[in-house]
């Protein structure tokens, strides 16, 4: 009983942490129809943006924040103006081809530039372990935690009750619509994708706390990433949260009661499950056959 | 193309001869396994279509097979890779049944989690070895059986062999009916379906070909580097790999994965020779750009690029072929018509709203039957329950053929179209990277088609019957365009024509002349008439009132997912019923 206590606020915890960095693949997926298969690189770069202000400059973490959340605003708004504007309209080949290219270029550009070796930081507010139920918990672990809720909250404010927000919804829902009634729907796309990475920078931050980073940690969360969206679907903010968190308790329940081995298995299980189960994906938001 | 392969053949059979640069002959054995495996996963990714990411795995089973049997049961591998063959196939069959329900991205995704699930298998999986490995009986040195060597020479024969083979099934399928159905079943697998084309079935014989070409490529590759483990042989970045390989020269076609292999493992080669060090993943970060940068200018991948640089010569339109015109008096009288579909009390609901909503409805032998009816009625989905691509929920859909009635709810598309039943759609679904011609060649009869059958060329009966039909809706000067090529109109001729090559008793056409201008309608119109002179049965949607009017025996009236009134064309335009219905009055 204890043992399931354990495994299930633990897997809540880390499941709050897949969530956010999930939530940028999410919202490119509904809002601009891409799938980007990259999306875990960039949670990886933005763990080493972290790991040079903290370790490098000397930052502390909720300064360095602004920064590497600035910074992934405009890497993803970068990437949409120059590669992704180009193939909207190419076969869905061409688009799994491309961000397969982004993926194979951010990871091993980082590999180039920084080597193999492990990195990680010290943030004091981050050390010691809390009681939540009873149950001990990494302080890091929590403070990612209470991150991914405060960013799900503001962004589900921001598309909610803003204009823009509403803007970005009506894009995700019909794009011709949307143009028709005057949005500028590049510039959504380009929001979209702004938000998307900014959302994987604060989540790779608060990661690099209680994580390691190297050039292939994307590896680990790329399909954690894909079974959370899936699972959730991806056509709110509120889709991602729910699938992260279910990806959480599975992965923790399963580690913990059945086999540590065999736990992303089991995640990979799960999510050939619900491919199998609900081939248009949990809520059938497809919108391209 | 067959001499310049045949050429490239032979000097790369002579190259060993000529050149002794052991580095160089590695690179060329890699290209040759990478490239087979390209090849491999261009027969199901490129030809047909789906994007497998799990390649990996049917390498890793080759070379896993082939090992154990050498290792454990001293089975010589030139046995062993047959098996090794056969089980990756027999595995992608498992894989693939629930797998192809899957589209586009979703079955990228599926095939790379299950290829990351038999990885962290095989990590665990003491029997053949876990995350230690396995070695091969290097003792057996020399020995031909073993497939072992200590020299180069050997296994770039074999390599050559094996990848001229893959490049040869490529090749074949490029050239016979099941390459054009593939690449139809990749542009719109549900047109597809409504010609007849399983195309389950053929995503399924691809996916076995494509595995245990694979496969013959693991089991090789494990003989040359002599040692395995899951995280080099079933590493998922492999099956990316191969994919990219394919992607980057040109899916779809013989030469582009070749190619792909070739340039990207002696550039991963060269990088690695001059920048100093495979490990720092120089060369990763080049594929990376040249990936980025060939999908956005150029998505055919590097043969499109040498094909922009030769202009092909495009078709000059040529004059307009009308067809003998058919008028209404040449039909007359028909004979006591039997009975052809029958529809009885057919429903369908999507949630709480009743689209169809106990429509009866009859169509005989030789009619022509007009559904008319406001936006909504249902019309569509009444098509698209009778052709299978939506479940009815409830009701009865009987086809009375020949040799017996037959029960048409619940059967697949492509089943329905085969017992003789083609359709148009609403929104006109051809396939646009096809020729003209190509569509009409594929719209042979698909019933009782064999897969040896499919693994040949069109008939010359079917390929007369094209020519025919092309001259008949005066398409022959497009006859090589692209479907993308031809107007709305065009198109939607094209559309009739394909449908019309197998000579189906009957026809659904969906608004068949909406949307086009009045020569078009003019000309369609005829068409409709000639052909129902030869024999096919139609029931048309059409909202264009005077076509309708025109071409109809009878008419029924159908609104809010009921048929309200059913009779003459004359009777309806009556219909006080009908015209406040349909004028919402």
């Amino acid at each position: 009983m204890n043992l399931l206590l354990t495994a299930v606020v633990q897997g809540l915890i880390m499941g709050l942490v897949y969530a956010l960095v999930s939530l940028g693949l999410g919202l490119i997926w509904g809002v601009v129809d891409v799938v980007n298969f990259a999306h875990a690189e960039y949670m990886m770069w933005a763990m080493y943006a972290t790991y040079f202000a903290v370790a490098g400059f000397h930052l502390d973490l909720l300064a360095a924040l602004p920064i590497v959340v600035a910074l992934g605003f405009l890497a993803g708004v970068c990437t949409y103006a120059v590669l992704i504007r180009r193939i909207m309209s190419a076969p869905a080949v061409t688009q799994i081809f491309t961000t397969f290219g982004l993926l194979f270029f951010l990871r091993y550009s980082a590999f180039a530039a920084f080597g193999p070796d492990f990195r990680g930081i010290t943030w004091p507010p981050a050390g010691g372990s809390v009681l939540i139920l009873g149950v001990p918990i990494g302080a890091a672990q929590v403070d990612a935690a209470l991150a991914a809720l405060i960013t799900f909250g503001l962004l589900h404010a921001f598309l909610q009750w803003t204009k823009t927000g509403k803007a970005l919804q009506a894009t995700a829902q019909n794009p011709a619509a949307a143009l028709a009634l005057g949005i500028e729907v590049e510039r959504m796309y380009m929001l979209a994708w702004g938000l998307s990475i900014a959302t994987a920078a604060v989540g790779g931050a608060f990661l690099l706390t209680f994580y390691q980073v190297s050039p292939t940690v994307g590896d680990a969360f790329l399909l954690l990433m894909f079974a959370s969206v899936v699972l959730g679907g991806f056509g709110s903010v509120l889709g991602p949260l729910l699938g992260g968190v279910v990806i959480g308790l599975v992965e923790s329940v399963a580690g913990n009661l059945v086999s540590p081995t065999f736990k992303l298995a089991l995640v990979f299980g799960a999510l050939l499950l619900v491919l199998f189960l609900r081939p248009g994906g949990l809520l059938g938001q497809e919108r391209r056959g | 193309m067959t001499a310049a392969g045949a050429a490239v053949a032979v000097l790369l059979a002579l190259l060993p001869l000529a050149v002794h640069n052991a580095y160089f002959i590695n690179g060329m054995i890699l290209v040759f396994i990478y490239g087979t495996a390209a090849e491999a996963w261009n027969l199901l990714g490129g030809y047909a279509g789906q994007l497998s990411f799990g390649h990996a795995v049917f390498f890793g089973l080759g070379a896993y097979t082939s090992t154990m049997l050498l290792a454990r049961a001293g089975i010589s591998p030139w046995l062993g890779i047959w098996a090794a063959a056969g089980l990756a196939a027999a595995v992608s069959l498992v894989v693939g049944l629930p797998t192809f329900r899957l589209r586009r991205h979703y079955f990228a995704l599926a095939t790379l989690a299950l290829a990351e699930l038999v990885r962290v298998l095989f990590l665990n999986w003491n029997l053949v070895g876990a995350a230690v490995g396995l070695y091969l009986p290097v003792r057996l040195m020399n020995q031909s059986w073993a497939m072992i060597w200590n020299t180069k020479t050997p296994y770039y024969y074999i390599a050559l062999v094996l990848f001229g083979a893959a490049c040869g099934a490529g090749a074949w399928v490029g050239r016979v009916r099941l390459g054009l159905y593939l690449r139809a079943i990749d542009e719109d697998e549900d047109a597809a379906a409504a010609l007849g084309i399983p195309a389950l079935r053929y995503k399924l014989l691809m996916m076995g070909a494509s595995a245990a070409l694979t496969a013959l490529a693991g089991s090789v590759f494990a003989q040359y580097v002599l040692y395995i483990d899951p995280s080099t042989v079933l590493d998922p970045l492999r099956s990316v790999l191969f994919a990219i390989m394919a992607l980057f020269g040109g899916r779809g076609t013989v030469a582009g994965p070749a190619i792909g292999a070739g340039f990207l493992i002696l550039l991963s080669q060269y990088l690695g020779g001059a920048l100093g060090g495979f490990g720092r993943g120089y060369d990763y970060v080049v594929y990376g750009l040249l990936i980025m940068w060939i999908a956005a200018y150029e998505p055919r991948g590097l043969l499109g690029l040498v094909r922009r640089l030769r202009p092909r010569p495009t078709a000059a339109p040529g004059p307009e072929v009308r067809p003998a015109t058919h008028g209404a008096d040449t039909r007359g009288p028909r004979p006591a018509p039997a009975l052809l579909l029958e529809v009885a009390g057919l429903a369908k609901r999507f949630g709480g709203l009743r689209a169809l909503d106990g429509v009866d409805l009859e169509v005989r032998r030789g009619e022509i039957v007009g559904i008319l009816g406001p936006n909504g009625a249902g019309k569509s989905t009444l098509f698209d329950c009778i052709t299978g691509y939506l479940p009815a929920s409830g009701g009865r859909i009987v086809l009375h053929r020949a040799g017996g009635p037959r029960l048409l709810a619940g059967r697949p598309p492509h089943w329905i179209a085969q017992q003789g039943l083609a359709r148009t759609f609403q929104l006109i679904r051809v396939f646009p990277g096809l020729t003209v011609l190509e569509h009409l060649l594929i719209g042979q009869e698909h019933r009782g088609e064999s897969i040896a059958a499919a693994l040949r060329p069109s008939p010359p009966a079917v390929r007369d019957r094209a020519e025919g039909l092309l001259r008949f809706v005066g398409l022959e000067a497009h006859r090589n365009a692209p479907a993308a090529a031809l107007s709305y109109g065009q198109q939607k001729l094209l559309a009739f024509a394909m449908a019309l090559v197998r000579h189906p008793p009957l026809m659904l056409l969906d608004e068949p002349v909406a949307g086009v201008n009045l020569t078009v309608v003019e000309r369609l119109k005829d068409y409709i008439l000639a052909q129902n002179d030869a024999g096919t049965t139609f029931l048309v949607i059409e909202h264009n009132m005077d076509a309708l009017m025109a071409l109809a025996d009878r008419l029924y009236f159908m609104a809010n997912g009921r048929v309200v009134v059913e009779g003459p064309p004359e009777a309806i335009q009556q219909s006080d019923e009908a015209l406040n219905l349909y004028y919402g009055r």
